[in-house]
């Protein structure tokens, strides 16, 4: 499903942020990125879902090489992984619909039909009443809710997401947390990145660790610690048996 | 197919929001890009209506020719009566102005009397006027019959007067220009327009357009609603450009009727036929979405 393959990431000439990292995911699995600020989580978010070309190395994401993908097949790419940024990016001159029917008009699809599966990711994420409400009058909360309604309207297979329960209350962050489990049942592969050990505990079947200058693959090292609560594949248990670990930078 | 007529609905849909959303400012570029349009439409009117009366213009063009000064006295008599019959379907009139009479004729004139005292015989010689029928290409008629003139014996010059020809060509030559540097100044004013136009809504819609990118939006996606904004823009402020145009006329056409009433005839301008005016409209349009596709390129790149 992902595959990175000795993958550098740097800006300008500065220093890499990420440095030769190499790992798979496979398919429904629910992998929680952890770090500290500035260790690259983010960077590596954006790398899974073709948001930023590698500086070196190759990413293979849903069968495509992203680093041989031509910027002409990069949208079609885009539309199976769903994107969840820090930032909500959510468009605040429209209602709540509007929103969630923006990644289905870009593949044109029936209004009526966009309409419908618009109102259902809507209620999926608890936010049926809230249909015509714009978000700013939205809270917090709801705002993530919308942005995750948004990321996953078009059935992505990989969903994305960069700290979202920051700033949220335990009970919100839950809430959000089963909102994105409740997908990964389904088998949508899913990556949060997040500052929040105790709560992506609870539901990740496996984790990354990014810090200055080292990546750990709990597949590889500690499983056991992130493997409550989700359904581990078969990959996922062969590589935890293997105890590796790879340190990076 | 239907996917992609769906998305060229959404980005009209999309246009028309946007356009909608700033109705002021909507609105001042429509007007801008109208009074500009209607420039060149009411020069066109002006070309278009005066092309007939150039045509009817009653004009005799004339071509003298003079004989040598030492040409019997029935040489004159000789060359016209040749003329007559040679040139009957081309000549509308012959006139013999004898020596005698241009001196007579010359006498008249109080800036020569003294100086015609002094010579001691006639220095001018016998001439006859000839004027042509009317008709298309004139001028070089008149210059293939001058040069037939100027071969026959007794014939010393033939003076070819296209001079009112070539002012009048010149003059609708001249139009024509003025018309088209001014469609070109317009069409300037048009691309400059729109390409700020664009420019600023390519700007302020910078979150969609990122957002709509990270939902998996192709680059034609994401400029089509701009393409549509510089066409419609422009289809639209064609269509007032022509309204003012054709406002215009009325008060023209009445300060025109009384001029033309002076010199007991009717005139009025109006407005190019509709099918050049449909076909006006369509080239304002792709232009607009050639502007707008220009500025889009240069302005999405983030």
């Amino acid at each position: 499903m992902i595959e990175f393959q000795h993958v550098y990431k740097s800006y300008g000439q500065g220093r890499p942020i990420l440095a030769n990292l190499t790992f798979k995911v496979s398919a429904g699995e629910f992998v929680y990125v952890a770090g500290p600020s500035g260790a690259g989580k983010s960077t590596l978010l954006k790398l899974i879902g073709g948001l930023e070309p590698p500086s070196r190395g190759s990413i293979q994401v849903h069968g495509h090489r992203l680093d041989q993908l031509s910027s002409r097949a990069r949208p079609y790419l885009r539309r199976a992984v769903g994107v969840i940024l820090q930032d909500t990016h959510l468009l605040y001159d429209r209602s709540a619909i509007d929103n969630v029917l923006l990644p289905l008009a870009v593949t044109g699809l029936a209004p009526g039909l966009a309409r419908s599966r618009a109102r259902a990711a809507l209620e999926k994420v608890g936010l049926s009443s809230k249909e015509n409400t714009r978000p700013i009058e939205l809270s917090g909360g709801e705002q993530q809710r919308l942005a995750i309604a948004r990321a996953i309207v078009n059935r992505p297979a990989i969903l994305i997401a960069d700290e979202p329960t920051a700033s949220l209350d335990i009970d919100t962050a839950r809430k959000i947390m089963a909102v994105f489990k409740d997908f990964n049942r389904v088998g949508v592969t899913t990556i949060i990145a997040s500052h929040d050990d105790t709560l992506m505990a609870e539901y990740a079947t496996r984790a990354f660790k990014i810090e200055p200058g080292k990546f750990a693959d709990s597949a590889h090292e500690q499983a056991h610690t992130y493997s409550k609560g989700g359904v581990q594949p078969q990959e996922q248990q062969t590589q935890a048996r293997s105890g590796r670990s790879e340190h990076l930078r | 197919m239907k996917s992609l007529l769906r998305q060229h609905r959404y980005a009209l849909a999309v246009t028309l929001r946007r356009l909608a959303a700033a109705p002021i400012s909507s609105l001042t570029n429509l007007l801008v890009i109208a009074l500009a349009l209607s420039l060149p439409l009411l020069g066109a009117s002006l070309l278009v209506s005066m092309q007939p009366v150039a045509r009817q213009v009653s004009v005799t063009p004339e071509l003298t020719v003079f004989l040598k000064i030492d040409a019997p006295k029935t040489a004159a008599e000789q060359v016209a009566t040749r003329i007559r019959k040679e040139h009957v379907e081309q000549v509308a009139g012959v006139r013999i102005v004898t020596k005698d009479r241009a001196l007579t004729e010359l006498r008249s004139n109080p800036a020569w009397e003294q100086a015609l005292k002094v010579l001691p015989s006639n220095p001018l010689p016998d001439a006859i006027v000839v004027s042509l029928t009317p008709g298309e290409q004139l001028a070089e008629r008149a210059d293939k019959l001058a040069q037939v003139w100027r071969k026959w014996p007794g014939v010393d010059l033939v003076q070819l007067d296209t001079a009112w020809v070539q002012r009048l060509e010149a003059l609708l030559r001249f139009g024509r220009i003025g018309l088209l540097l001014l469609a070109l100044s317009v069409a300037l004013v048009v691309l400059a327009t729109v390409f700020n136009t664009v420019r600023m809504q390519a700007l302020s819609q910078r979150e969609e357009i990122g957002v709509a990118r990270l939902v998996g939006a192709t680059e034609s996606f994401v400029r089509r609603p701009f393409l549509y904004l510089g066409s419609v823009t422009c289809s639209l402020a064609a269509l007032i450009g022509i309204g003012i145009a054709r406002l215009a006329l009325i008060p023209l056409n009445e300060a025109l009727a009384s001029l033309a009433r002076s010199y007991d005839t009717e005139f009025a301008l109006s407005l190019p036929p509709t099918e050049m005016l449909a076909i006006a409209v369509a080239a304002v349009a792709v232009l607009g979405a050639l502007s707008a596709r220009w500025s889009v390129q240069r302005n999405t790149k983030f």
